[in-house]
């Protein structure tokens, strides 16, 4: 809502500087957006003096004057007829930008340079005068800005208005809240009764067919009227909160909108067939054109304004290009109603139209002020078009409004505020704003509120008012009185957090990436059709095509990410994210939300130094990362097995992993495959994991129990083993971890070595195993034996050899 | 006597010079200073001089023995730092840095929210992020085809469900759950349509909701004025001022002093000095009963806030968008 000081000035005294006045607007919930001066563009426009007038040399009708502004001269091209020798004039310099919108730029006019304009009244905004260039009399100086020689100076208010205060969509509801915190009087326009009475019931009619949607309608004739441009007042006040003036009629239904909040409409009379209004809803199909031109298919549940054949309006939010105010217009039949704010929206969205007048009643306008508005229009219409008011009124009200009574108790209000105010010092405060107050006992106050506040009907509502009009800042702040107990924090919580500092102690770090992904990401990631990470929840209206859909799997966010770190020349990238996934149950149902942590590793293991020379991570890199994060969690045992080659979508096969605890799948470990690469349009190897956290949080322990420490020495002993080159070490460690000898406490394996002089199609395995008794010092003789025979069962198991 | 003191006294420095390790060093010491050492000796057969000459002598004879000992002193030392200089560190190298990751300074700020509120004694829940339209809008009073709607630009899934514009949810599924007291926030992801320099698509909120007996208008005050001045600092001030928000009457926009400009006016606080950090009220009694709370017997206030504009406040982050681009430039910052 913009307002101009010098229009609100007309409804209420305002006493304080423009920035007391908006800040105090914003602490009462007015919150001020700008604050602008609205002659602020006429800075560039100068007072000039025109020092000589010549002929142009290429055109009839124009001149070429030099202007004197002060220091230097300008050549200027005018065409007015009034241009004289020796008188001052407005001369905007290039860069004014005029009050429609235009800038001024330095111009050739028929072949002659133009350094700046000569202005009329019309041109600057400062009055309707369009015959030639304004006169600004005597005594300016020259070169001043006619903002300052004119002393013209209007504050603009832009109020960033709450959905809940349609009451403050007009001049005077802001008007009522400058008077409530300047406690100064409230000036209504007057208006006065009309002259005769009676017979506008024989010129037209209104009929509701539709109650619900337009609970009142009125209608007001102005007969004998002539359509032609505003009287500046007129201009001056529309122009100054941004609207373009049009014709008196149009301008009138604008200002006393604005004035009161209530949208007007007004139709030629006798361009309506029968001259009369029937509101009704849309034929399902029937074509429209508003009066912006556009052509618009309704549909059955819209309600629109009609004559006695066709519609003449879309009920709340335009008028119809037929039954347009024009230039033959004689008659005027003027609408002012309330409509259903629920219809009003629906159809507005569906047309996808906003105006002025859908969004005020979309929000709600005063339900009995819509006589008033229209009497108001009338009155002005009338004067203004030198017309005569037919006598009476249309008033078709099938649903009358009613108005409750609030209970309201002043001690309660002080215990939800806090505050320890007093029944009277609270009966003002809503006094102040029109709120009638009747006194039912000593704390109860029976309150009524006015028609156009739409958003009181509860206590808590007035409480609002009470507060914000004595002013948040000053409620006392306090403690609440909080019962000492609490809930543990839950496991997720704690669990993520985990996650996090893990993954940061490996040097990774966290990404955060949109949870949505292009609806081809199951394509981009290989994903069988069958996968469930195809089952994608589709965004009905989606910013952009990539983010059409919402993720199912973290992988393509942390491939972006790592293309943009490499467009970014960041060559190593060691990043990870915790957050949901979704997969879909349809459309409506809520999704399966599975809260997922994937890592990424890209580059060199270590950075290049005078230490060590680079080296490039693999899959051993991620792979450790993995082990290092289960442990960090205590998981017993995990276990990762080869990926069948069927089941390597998105990772490299032979180089994929999935990762397993409980002989159940929790996720995967393994090299981006390039096909994916490709399409991330990446090119150098990444390795990834992917592991569900609900999946891994359930099996991992809670309690920890500490085991004592051995009091005796281990021994180890070493063996190397030739196997199979695609024999699973893992196999052979499991197989000696779970040898029935007691003994054996651990085993390691240190080395694994191909090519000569281990024969082809073999590799050498190397082993430490640890032996230590929980009750002894063991001897050698009794390790070496046990060595022997676990060495003797791993030979004849996994058909090895010993090294030659 | 064989030799006079200052010949002693001449060949030792000429033997001293000429030592090329500590070891010579030693043995040099030994040769002139030992228990049979040429000083020693010297110093021993000063008895056998005529008496007159004793004195001198043995005066002499001792000046030597400090000078010897002093020289041995500077050799030991300019020879022994000498052989060790092969072992000697550049400390200025630099050293073999272990690998350290970084949490997204989103998370970072998103914690000491949490911990803040955790202190107070509140609880934390977490709800699903895309929702029903009953707990994104209707519950906490949204009624369809409401203008206030129009306040949060809304992804939708179908006309029923939606990703959730607010974590304010959580107010109904916490309420649904637990009978009062209630004492939680909610932190979590939330969406809206919309993306420029200070909009994305999707962003971090933190809930708040305390319900009780009891509860008024000034403890809403006091908890967000305790938690502003622990997460920005003790001098920052606040106002509260009237605001509108579906679920709560009354409700309040809480503006901090522009932590930039102190209050100045700059850019970032569009040169109004305050700067919107929280939204807040009394929860609408409308709420109340779409949970079966008995609003006759309990009040309670709820609040809001925005992890990521707190983020760029406190770090000075001008675009928004860098929360998500996940550049290591600005990751490793935090
Ligand atoms: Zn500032």
């Amino acid at each position: 809502m913009i307002v101009s000081l010098s229009w609100l000035r007309d409804y209420v005294p305002i006493e304080w500087d423009t920035d007391r006045l908006a800040n105090a607007l914003t602490m009462i919930g007015l919150e001020v957006d700008s604050v602008t001066d609205r002659y602020d563009h006429l800075k560039q426009v100068r007072v000039g003096r025109i020092a000589s007038v010549r002929p142009h040399p290429n055109a009839d009708k124009l001149k070429i004057c030099e202007v004197a502004v002060g220091d230097e001269t300008l050549s200027v091209v005018c065409g007015a007829p009034n241009v004289t020798e020796g008188m001052l004039s407005p001369v905007a310099l290039p860069g004014t930008q005029f009050a429609d919108g235009t800038v001024l730029e330095k111009s050739t006019i028929r072949g002659e340079i133009s350094e700046g304009m000569l202005c009329s009244e019309i041109e600057l905004g400062l009055g309707a005068d369009r015959s030639g260039i304004m006169n600004l009399g005597s005594g300016h100086p020259l070169g001043a800005s006619i903002k300052d020689a004119l002393g013209l100076s209007d504050a603009v208010i832009e109020v960033d208005l709450t959905p809940n205060r349609p009451d403050c969509l007009s001049l005077i509801g802001i008007a009522r809240e400058v008077a409530a915190i300047q406690n100064a009087p409230l000036t209504y326009p007057e208006i006065p009764p009309d002259a005769s009475d009676g017979n506008i019931g024989e010129l037209t009619s209104v009929i509701i067919e539709d109650p619900d949607h337009c609970p009142r309608y009125t209608a007001k004739l102005v007969l004998d009227i002539t359509v032609g441009p505003s009287p500046f007042w007129l201009q001056d006040r529309l122009m100054s909160v941004g609207l373009r003036p049009i014709n008196n009629i149009v301008d009138v239904t604008n200002f006393v909108m604005m004035e009161t909040g209530q949208p007007l409409h007004a139709f030629d009379y006798d361009l309506l067939a029968d001259n009369r209004i029937v509101v009704r809803t849309a034929k399902e199909g029937e074509p429209f054109v508003s009066l912006d031109g556009k052509e618009h298919r309704l549909s059955g549940d819209m309600l629109m304004i009609c004559d006695g054949e066709k519609p003449v309006g879309i009920a709340g939010i335009m008028g119809g290009l037929n039954s347009e105010i024009n230039d033959r217009t004689t008659r005027v039949l003027i609408e002012s109603a309330y409509f259903n704010p629920v219809s009003i929206r629906r159809t507005a969205k569906t047309l996808g139209m906003g105006t002025d007048a859908s969004h005020r009643f979309e929000r709600g306008v005063d339900p009995a002020g819509t006589m008033r508005a229209n009497e108001r229009s009338a009155r002005l219409i009338a004067e203004l078009g030198g017309g005569n008011i037919a006598g009476g009124a249309i008033d078709a009200n099938p649903i009358p409004y009613q108005g409750g009574r609030i209970l309201f108790s002043v001690g309660k209000t002080n215990r939800v505020l806090g505050t320890n105010l007093n029944r009277d010092a609270m009966a003002d405060i809503l006094k102040s704003i029109e709120f009638s107050i009747e006194t039912i006992d000593d704390d109860v106050l029976g309150v009524v509120a006015p028609t156009f506040r739409v958003d009181v009907s509860r206590p808590e509502d007035l409480m609002e008012e009470i507060a914000r009009l004595s002013g948040y800042n000053n409620i006392p702040e306090t403690t609440p009185l909080i019962p000492a107990e609490g809930r543990p924090l839950a496991m997720t919580l704690r669990f993520r957090e985990k996650l996090r500092e893990l993954m940061v102690g490996f040097g990774f770090s966290e990404a955060i990436a949109y949870s949505f992904a292009a609806r081809r990401s199951g394509d981009m990631l290989n994903l069988p059709k069958d996968d469930p990470r195809r089952r994608t929840l589709a965004i009905l209206n989606p910013l952009t095509e990539d983010q059409a859909v919402m993720r199912t799997s973290l992988i393509p966010g942390l491939l972006d990410a790592l293309g943009r770190n490499i467009a970014r020349q960041n060559r190593t990238v060691r990043l990870f994210e915790v957050g949901k996934i979704f997969i879909s149950r349809g459309r409506n149902e809520l999704p399966e939300e599975i809260e997922m942590v994937a890592g990424l590793w890209f580059g060199s293991r270590q950075d290049g130094s005078w230490l060590a020379e680079e080296a490039p991570c693999d899959f051993y890199d991620m792979k450790g990362v993995v082990e290092s994060l289960l442990a960090g969690f205590n998981v017993p045992r995990a276990e990762f097995t080869a990926m069948p080659d069927s089941a390597c979508n998105y990772t490299r096969s032979g180089h994929s992993a999935e990762i397993l605890i409980d002989g159940e799948v929790i996720g995967i470990v393994g090299e981006v495959s390039s096909g994916v690469l490709a399409s991330f349009d990446l090119e150098q190897p990444a390795f990834i994991f992917e592991i569900d956290c609900h999946q891994l949080m359930n099996r991992t322990p809670t309690e920890i129990q500490a085991r004592p420490l051995p009091k005796f020495p281990a021994t180890a002993r070493d063996i190397t083993l030739i196997v199979d080159r695609n024999l699973e070490s893992v196999r052979i460690l499991d197989n000696i971890r779970n040898t029935e000898e007691t003994l054996v406490e651990s085993v390691h394996l240190f080395d694994v070595f191909e090519g000569d002089p281990i024969p082809q199609g073999k590799k050498s395995l190397s082993f430490r195993i640890t032996y230590r008794s929980s009750s002894q010092t063991l001897e050698d003789e009794q390790v070496n034996r046990i060595h022997r025979d676990i060495s003797e069962k791993l030979i004849q198991s996994f058909k090895a050899e010993l090294p030659g | 006597m064989e030799q006079t003191i200052e010949e002693i006294y001449e060949e030792a420095v000429r033997d001293i010079d000429a030592a090329a390790d500590e070891g010579r060093i030693q043995e040099l010491a030994v040769i002139y200073l030992g228990r049979k050492g040429k000083v020693t000796r010297y110093l021993r057969n000063i008895s056998q001089l005529p008496a007159q000459q004793r004195p001198e002598a043995g005066k002499r004879a001792n000046q030597v023995k400090q000078a010897l000992n002093q020289t041995f002193r500077d050799a030991e030392e300019r020879l022994g730092s000498a052989a060790s200089t092969d072992e000697r560190l550049d400390v200025s190298l630099p050293g073999r840095i272990p690998a350290r990751g970084r949490l997204h300074p989103v998370t970072q700020i998103n914690q000491e929210i949490c911990d803040i509120f955790v202190r107070l004694g509140f609880d934390i829940a977490e709800g699903p992020e895309v929702e029903k339209d009953w707990y994104n809008f209707e519950a906490l009073n949204f009624p369809k085809e409401h203008p206030a709607r129009d306040m949060q630009d809304t992804f939708f899934i179908s006309d029923d469900i939606v990703l959730r514009t607010h974590t304010s949810p959580l107010q109904i599924r916490i309420m649904e759950k637990q009978a009062p007291p209630v004492r939680v926030i909610a932190p979590g992801k939330v969406y809206r349509c919309d993306s420029d320099l200070t909009h994305t698509p999707m962003f971090h909120q933190v809930e708040g909701l305390l319900v009780d007996r009891n509860v008024t208008f000034g403890n809403l005050k006091g908890i967000l004025t305790t938690f502003v001045h622990q997460m920005f600092d003790e001098q920052t001030s606040l106002r509260f001022r009237p605001s509108f928000f579906p679920f709560t009457e009354p409700s309040a926009e809480v503006d901090i002093l522009c932590v930039m400009c102190r209050g100045s006016g700059c850019r970032v606080c569009s040169s109004t000095g305050w700067l919107e950090v929280l939204g807040s009220g009394m929860v609408h009694p409308a709420v109340f009963e779409n949970v079966g709370y008995d609003s006759t017997q309990y009040t309670g206030f709820a609040f809001g806030m925005g992890v990521e504009r707190i983020a760029m406040l406190k770090y000075g982050i001008d675009d928004i968008r860098r929360f998500f681009e996940n550049d290591y430039r600005f990751l490793a910052q935090f």
